[in-house]
C-alpha cells in the first residue's frame, strides 16, 4: 500500500522539481568547474603530456666563444701624464675601433697624424710607467716612459714570434691647450700587454696541403678579435689570405686565386660557408680537408655545407662535408693503432700486444747488429734506416722475412736518420767541424739503388746540425743546431721543393727555457709541437709560437720518440735500459719481458721509434 | 557637345553631387537602421563587445607582456648581482696575486699590466655563454683603460642618461631601463632590450675605486616575437569573438524579430480590415502566447464588430422600416391636415390657429422624415450620383435664390463673391444645391442678421464654395460636432427655421460622395465659416481646396498679433488636408 500511495505522489510532483533539480545540478557543476579552473587546479603547464620536439635553438651564434674585450676610451682630461699614457696602452689594446680613432684621441694633432699603428704588433710584459721628472703644475712638457720585457711579437700575418728583450719606449707629452695633457711623440706600431693580447688576438690553426696536396700542414696565426665579425668568419677569411710568413712557399691552397668568403652562417643547426668561387673539381677534397679542420671547433664533428654566392656548390646538390670523414683525408693527423719499433740486445723489435716486445722480421729481427738510432718509414712496406755506432753509415732494412740490412749513406759525425712521408731518409753530415750538409736519399726501385740529393740550407751551412727530423706534415722541419761557440738551439723550418730542388726555408727558432743547454733529442709530436731532450734529461714540448713547456724530468733518458699523445723514451740506468712512456702524470716503463716484468734491465729495450716524425 | 559639358562639371559640382549621394545613401542607411529591430540589436552588441573586447585584450596584453618582462628583469637583476659580486672579487684580490702575474711588486693593481677588470669581464663573458643571453660593460671613467665589454656589444647601447642616473643613485641600486640594444657587425640595427645599470659598492674594500658601473645588456628580442605573436592572437581572437558575438546576436534576435514582424504584418492586415487574419502558433514560449493573446484578440474583435454591425444594421434597418411604416399613417393625415388647413377660415380662431400650427409641424415631420429616409439611403450605401457638368456659379446663385425668402426674413443680406469665368465642375447638382442651401440655412440661423459671405474660388483641379457668417461662431472642438446627426450647438436655442438637425449630416455624406471635403471653422464672436471643395472631375482625389477654410481676414488678424501658431487646429474630417 505505501507504494501505491507514494507512486502517484512522486509522479505528479515530478515534472516542476525534477527540471529544476537538474538545472540546479548543471549550474553546480559549471561553478565548479570554474572554481577549480580559477584556482589553477587546471594546470597551466599539462602534466604528463609529451612535448613537442623544439628546435635547439640558441639565441647567440655558436659560431664565437664567450670573450671579453676591451672598449677604446676616450682620455679623461682630468687625468695626469702616466694615466694617459696607460690609457693610450689601453686604447690601442681595444677591439672594434677600426682605425684606432679613439686611441689618436689621445694624441696631439700632429702626432696624430704621425702615428702608424699597422704593422708588427709588440707584445710587452710590464714593469712600470713612469715620468722622467716630477709633474709640475707649469710643466709643459714631459716624457713618460713605458719600461717592461718584451715577450713576443705578432707579424702582420699574425704570426706569434716568442721573442725577449727590454722594453723602454719613451712618450712625450705636451699639454694641449690648457691643462689637458696629450702625447706628442711616440714609438709608432701597436704596444700590447700579454693580458691585452690574449684578450685582443686569438690564436687559430690554419690547415694548408703540402706539395703533393694529400698531407695537411698546420699553420697557426693569430687573428685579431674583431666584435663585429665572429671567430669562425675571421678564421676562414685568414685562411682564404694564405699561409703565414713560417710556411711561405711550402705549402699550397686547394682555394682558387681571390676566393673571397661571404659569411659563415647557421642553417638548422649546421654551419654554412659562403665562398665566392668554387674549386677545380680535384680540389674539393682538399678543400673540404682544409675547411673541416680548420673549423674543427666550430663544426665539431658535424657536417657542414660550402655554399657558393649563397648558392648550392652544385647545380642542384649540396655540398655537404661530413667533418667526421676528414679526418682520414692525411692519415698522418690521427694515426692509430701504430706500434713502435725498439732495439734490443743488437735487434729491431717490435712492441706488441701486452706491451711486450717480439723481433721483427727479416735480419734485422734476428742478427745482432751494432746500430742505434733507428727511423722508422710511414710507407706500406715499413723499412727502418739506423745509424751504425761510429756515426759513419746509415743502414736501411725493409721489414720483410727476407729483408736485408743495406747501406745508404756514408759521411762524417751523421746526423740520425729520418724518415719524411715521402720515402726520402734524411740525415746530415759534417765533412768539417762547424758545417753541415743536409742529405735526402731517394731509393730508386727500377735501378736499385739510392739517389742522394745535397738540400740547400744555407742557414745551417755554417753551424753544426746535431739533429734533424721532418715532420709528419712533410713540410715541417726541426733542426738542433751548435753554432761556433758551443750554444746548441732548436730551430723549426720548411721544406720546399723535393729531389735535387729540395730545400729548408722559413727557419726560425723556438723558445726555450734555458739557453745554456745541449740537445741530446728532438721528436715531433704532431704537426705543430715538437718534444726537445736536453743534456740534462729535461723535455720541452716546444712550438714556434708559443713558450716551451716543461715536462718532468726523467734521469737517464736518451732518447725520444712521439706519435700524438703518444711520447715514448729509451732511458738508461747504467747498462740498463728501459722504455718509458709518459701518462701525462709521470714516466710509466713500458716494455715487458717474457715473464710480464716492466724492470731496467742490460741490454734492454732502448731506441724507441715511431714512425716518421 | 559633350565635351563642354563635360568641363561644365566643375570638382565642386562633382563634389556635391558625391555629397548628395552620400547624404541619401546615408539617409537611407538611417532609415533602414530605425526600421530594422535586428541590425540594431547587432550593431550595438557588434559596438559593445568591441569596446568589451578592445578594453579586455589590453588589459591581457598589458598584463602578459608585464609578466614576462617582469620574469625577465628579475632573472637579469640576479645575475647581475652575482656578477658584480665576481666582479667585486677579481678587483679586491690581494695585490701580491695580481702582482706575481704581472711580475711586478710595488704598484697598484691598477698599475700592472695585467686587467683584473679584463680578468672579470672575461669570467662574466663565460658566466654569460656564447649564446648571447646578456652582455655586460664595465667602466670606470677615472681609470684609464678601465672600460670593457663582453662578445660584440656595442658600447652606445649605454647612454648618457643611463650613467647619469647610475652616478646619481646608491652604489648597488639597480637602475633598468627598456632601451634599444647595439651590436657590432650588425649593421646598426638596434634590438629591444633591458639594460640594467649599477655603480659598484666597494664597501669593505677600500683599495677599489668605487667609480666602476657595472651595465648588463640583455637583449628582448626573443621576448618581442613572443609578445608580438601574443598580440597577434589576441587581435585576431578578439576579431573573431566580435563576430562571432554578432552573428550570435544576429541569430538569436532573428528568433525573436521575425515572429514579431509576422505578428506586425498580422496586426497590420487586421487593422486593413482582414478581421479573419491569424498567427501560427508555434511551441509555447512568450512569443507563442503573444500569438495566441493576437488570435484571440483579433477573434474577439471581429466577434465584436459582427456584432456592433449588426446591431447597427438592425437599428438602420429599424429607423428606415420606421420612415416607411410612418408615411402611410401621414399621408392619411397629411390629407386630413390639408383638408382642415383649407377650411381653417371657417373655424374659429383657436381652431384655425390649430390647422396651422398642424400644417406647420407636419411639413416639418415630412422633411424630417424625407431626411431619415435619406440618411438611411446612405447608411445603408445605396446613395448614387447624378454627375452632370455644371458651373458651380449657377449651382450657388439657384440655392442662393432658394434661400432669399428665408434671408429677408432674417434680414440678412448675401454678399456674393463669384469668380468672373465659369467654374465648371462634373457633379449631381441637385445635391450639392442642397449642400449649399443646408449651409446657407445654417448660416442664416446662426448668422444674427449680419451679412453672409458667399465666395466661390476654382484651381485646375477643385472647385470650392465657402459660407461664412458672423455669428455666435463655434467654440473649440465644435468643428466636426456640427456634422453629428441632431448635434445642436447651444440644446436651449429654438429652431427659427425648423432645421431637421440632419441637414448637415446629409451635405457632409452627400460631399463625401463626390470625394469633396466639408469643413467647418468658427471661433467665438468672430462667426463661422463652412467650406466645400469638390473636385473638378469625378472620381478623382482630392488634393487641395482653391479657397482657405480660415477666412483671410481672420488670418491675417492673428498673423499680426504674433500668434502665428493656429489657435484652432484646422479641421481634418477629411483628411485634413489643405490648400494653406
Amino acid at each position: 500500500m505505501p507504494t501505491r500511495e507514494s507512486g502517484p505522489a512522486r509522479e505528479s510532483g515530478a515534472g516542476g522539481p525534477r527540471r529544476g533539480r537538474g538545472l540546479r545540478a548543471a549550474a553546480a557543476a559549471l561553478a565548479a568547474l570554474m572554481l577549480v579552473c580559477a584556482t589553477g587546479a587546471c594546470a597551466v603547464i599539462p602534466t604528463g603530456v609529451r612535448a613537442g620536439a623544439v628546435e635547439d635553438a640558441g639565441r647567440g651564434n655558436p659560431l664565437d666563444s664567450p670573450y671579453a674585450r676591451g672598449i677604446a676610451m676616450p682620455p679623461n682630461d682630468e687625468w695626469d701624464p702616466e694615466q694617459l699614457v696607460r690609457g693610450f696602452l689601453a686604447a690601442m689594446a681595444s677591439t672594434g675601433d677600426p682605425g684606432h680613432a679613439v686611441a689618436r684621441q689621445y694624441l696631439t694633432g700632429g702626432f696624430a697624424g704621425r702615428w702608424r699603428p699597422s704593422g708588427e704588433v709588440t707584445i710587452y710584459e710590464q714593469d712600470g710607467i713612469e715620468a722622467d721628472e716630477p709633474v709640475a703644475d707649469d710643466t709643459t712638457e714631459v716624457r713618460v716612459t713605458l719600461k717592461g720585457t718584451v715577450t713576443a711579437t705578432i707579424g702582420r700575418d699574425g704570426l706569434y714570434r716568442p721573442s725577449s728583450g727590454d722594453l723602454r719606449e719613451p712618450f712625450t707629452l705636451v699639454r694641449d691647450g690648457g691643462k689637458r695633457w696629450r702625447i706628442d711623440a711616440g714609438p709608432d706600431g701597436l704596444l700590447l700587454s700579454k693580458a691585452d693580447a690574449e684578450r685582443a688576438y686569438r690564436g687559430v690553426d690554419l690547415y694548408f696541403l703540402d706539395s703533393k696536396r694529400k698531407g695537411l700542414v698546420i699553420d697557426q696565426v693569430q687573428i685579431p678579435v674583431n666584435p663585429a665579425s665572429t671567430r669562425a668568419k675571421a678564421t676562414v677569411e685568414r685562411l682564404l689570405a694564405g699561409a703565414s710568413g713560417a710556411l711561405q712557399g711550402a705549402v699550397q691552397t686547394a682555394f682558387a686565386q681571390d676566393t673571397r668568403l661571404i659569411d659563415v652562417t647557421t642553417e638548422n643547426d649546421r654551419v654554412v660557408v659562403n665562398l665566392t668561387k668554387r674549386v677545380s673539381s680535384d680540389n674539393v677534397a682538399a678543400m673540404s680537408a682544409q675547411l673541416s679542420w680548420t673549423l674543427s671547433e666550430i663544426v665539431s664533428g658535424s657536417s657542414f655545407e660550402v655554399r657558393v654566392n649563397g648558392e648550392s656548390y652544385y647545380p642542384g646538390s649540396p655540398l655537404m662535408i661530413d667533418a667526421q670523414k676528414q679526418l682520414g683525408f692525411d692519415p698522418w693527423t690521427t694515426p692509430a693503432d701504430v706500434r713502435p719499433i725498439y732495439l734490443q740486445d743488437g735487434t729491431l723489435h717490435q712492441l706488441g700486444k701486452e706491451n711486450v716486445g717480439e723481433p721483427v722480421a727479416g735480419e734485422a729481427g734476428a742478427e745482432k747488429s751494432p746500430r742505434i738510432r733507428p727511423a722508422v718509414s710511414g710507407h706500406v712496406l715499413k723499412q727502418v734506416a739506423a745509424l751504425s755506432e761510429d756515426r759513419r753509415s746509415i743502414s736501411v732494412v725493409p721489414l720483410v722475412p727476407d729483408g736485408q740490412w743495406k747501406e745508404w749513406v756514408t759521411g762524417t759525425d751523421l746526423a740520425p736518420p729520418s724518415w719524411d712521408r715521402y720515402h726520402s731518409l734524411w740525415t746530415v753530415t759534417h765533412p768539417e767541424p762547424g758545417t753541415s750538409v743536409v742529405l735526402r736519399h731517394y731509393y730508386d726501385d727500377a735501378k736499385q739503388e739510392v739517389k742522394q740529393y745535397r738540400v740547400s740550407a744555407h742557414d745551417l751551412d755554417e753551424v753544426e746540425v746535431t739533429a734533424l727530423k721532418v715532420a709528419r706534415d712533410g713540410v715541417h722541419v726541426a733542426v738542433a743546431v751548435r753554432d761556433g761557440q758551443g750554444d746548441e738551439e732548436v730551430m723549426i723550418g720548411t721544406v720546399v721543393g723535393e729531389g735535387a730542388g729540395s730545400r729548408i726555408d722559413n727557419l726560425w727558432p723556438v723558445d726555450r727555457v734555458d739557453d745554456k743547454q745541449k740537445i741530446k733529442d728532438i721528436a715531433w709530436k704532431d704537426g705543430k709541437t715538437l718534444y726537445v731532450l736536453t743534456g740534462k734529461s729535461e723535455l720541452l714540448e716546444a712550438s714556434l709560437t708559443g713558450e716551451s713547456k716543461p715536462l718532468v724530468p726523467y734521469a737517464g733518458i736518451e732518447s725520444i720518440t712521439a706519435l700524438d699523445r703518444a711520447l715514448l723514451a729509451g732511458a738508461a740506468d747504467g747498462k740498463k735500459r728501459q722504455i718509458l712512456y709518459w701518462d701525462s702524470a709521470k714516466w710509466q716503463p713500458l716494455v715487458k719481458d717474457e715473464n710480464g716484468s716492466t724492470g731496467f734491465v742490460e741490454d734492454g729495450p732502448s731506441h724507441p721509434a715511431f714512425p716518421l716524425g | 557637345m559633350p565635351p563642354v559639358k563635360k568641363r561644365r562639371r566643375t570638382p565642386r559640382q562633382l563634389a556635391r553631387g558625391v555629397r548628395r549621394r552620400t547624404r541619401r545613401a546615408a539617409g537611407r542607411l538611417r532609415r533602414v537602421f530605425w526600421r530594422s529591430l535586428q541590425l540594431r540589436v547587432v550593431t550595438s552588441t557588434l559596438v559593445i563587445s568591441i569596446a568589451v573586447v578592445a578594453v579586455l585584450g589590453v588589459f591581457l596584453e598589458q598584463q602578459i607582456s608585464a609578466s614576462v618582462l617582469n620574469d625577465r628583469v628579475r632573472a637579469a637583476t640576479s645575475e647581475a648581482q652575482a656578477d658584480r659580486r665576481t666582479v667585486l672579487g677579481f678587483l679586491a684580490q690581494p695585490e701580491s696575486e695580481a702582482s706575481k702575474q704581472s711580475g711586478d711588486t710595488g704598484k697598484t693593481l691598477q698599475h700592472s699590466g695585467e686587467s683584473p677588470l679584463g680578468e672579470a669581464t672575461e669570467a662574466l663573458a663565460n658566466r654569460a655563454g656564447s649564446a648571447g643571453r646578456y652582455s655586460v660593460v664595465i667602466r670606470n671613467r677615472r681609470l684609464p683603460g678601465a672600460f670593457f665589454g663582453t662578445m660584440n656589444i656595442d658600447e652606445r647601447s649605454v647612454t648618457e642618461k643611463m650613467r647619469e642616473e647610475v652616478l646619481k643613485k646608491d652604489a648597488g641600486e639597480n637602475s633598468p631601463w627598456f632601451s634599444d640594444l647595439y651590436y657590432e657587425g650588425r649593421e646598426g640595427r638596434p634590438v629591444p632590450g633591458l639594460v640594467i645599470g649599477t655603480r659598484l659598492d666597494t664597501t669593505g674594500t677600500p683599495l677599489v675605486d668605487d667609480g666602476y658601473e657595472i651595465y648588463h645588456l640583455v637583449p628582448l628580442d626573443k621576448e618581442e616575437k613572443t609578445l608580438t605573436s601574443v598580440r597577434q592572437m589576441l587581435v585576431v581572437v578578439g576579431v573573431g569573438l566580435v563576430l562571432l558575438l554578432a552573428a550570435i546576436a544576429s541569430l538569436v534576435t532573428r528568433q525573436v524579430v521575425t515572429p514579431v514582424r509576422l505578428t506586425r504584418q498580422a496586426a497590420e492586415r487586421l487593422a486593413a480590415g482582414r478581421l479573419d487574419e491569424r498567427l501560427r502558433v508555434r511551441g509555447e514560449d512568450d512569443l507563442a502566447r503573444l500569438a495566441i493573446s493576437f488570435n484571440e484578440m483579433a477573434a474577439n474583435l471581429a466577434l465584436k464588430i459582427h456584432q456592433l454591425e449588426e446591431l447597427s444594421q438592425v437599428q438602420r434597418q429599424f429607423v428606415s422600416d420606421v420612415s416607411h411604416e410612418l408615411r402611410t399613417p401621414l399621408t392619411t393625415v397629411r390629407m386630413a391636415a390639408d383638408l382642415l388647413y383649407d377650411a381653417r377660415e371657417d373655424f374659429d380662431p383657436m381652431a384655425a390657429r390649430s390647422a396651422e400650427l398642424m400644417q406647420n409641424q407636419l411639413e416639418r415631420f415630412e422633411s424630417m422624415l424625407a431626411d431619415l429616409l435619406e440618411i438611411s439611403r446612405y447608411d445603408a450605401g445605396a446613395a448614387t450620383l447624378d454627375v452632370d457638368s455644371v458651373d458651380v456659379r449657377d449651382v450657388v446663385l439657384r440655392a442662393v435664390a432658394d434661400s432669399e425668402a428665408l434671408a429677408e426674413r432674417h434680414s440678412t443680406r448675401f454678399d456674393l463673391r463669384l469668380p468672373g469665368e465659369p467654374c465648371m465642375a462634373e457633379m449631381d447638382s441637385r445635391r450639392v444645391e442642397r449642400i449649399l442651401r443646408n449651409l446657407l440655412f445654417n448660416a442664416i440661423e446662426h448668422g444674427e442678421g449680419r451679412d453672409i459671405v458667399v465666395s466661390v474660388g476654382a484651381d485646375r483641379d477643385a472647385v470650392a464654395v465657402a459660407v461664412r457668417d458672423h455669428g455666435v461662431g463655434l467654440k473649440p472642438g465644435e468643428e466636426n460636432m456640427v456634422f453629428d446627426r441632431f448635434w445642436r450647438a447651444d440644446p436651449s436655442r429654438a429652431r427659427t427655421i425648423g432645421g431637421t438637425g440632419l441637414g448637415l449630416a446629409i451635405s457632409r455624406e452627400d460631399a463625401m460622395l463626390h470625394g469633396g471635403w466639408l469643413q467647418a471653422w468658427g471661433s467665438p464672436g468672430e462667426g463661422s465659416q463652412f467650406r466645400l471643395s469638390l473636385p473638378r472631375a469625378a472620381g478623382t482625389e482630392l488634393r487641395g481646396s482653391p479657397l482657405p477654410l480660415v477666412p483671410p481676414e481672420v488670418e491675417m488678424r492673428r498673423t499680426w498679433r504674433g500668434q502665428m501658431t493656429p489657435m484652432l487646429t484646422p479641421a481634418t474630417a477629411d483628411g485634413g488636408r489643405d490648400a494653406d
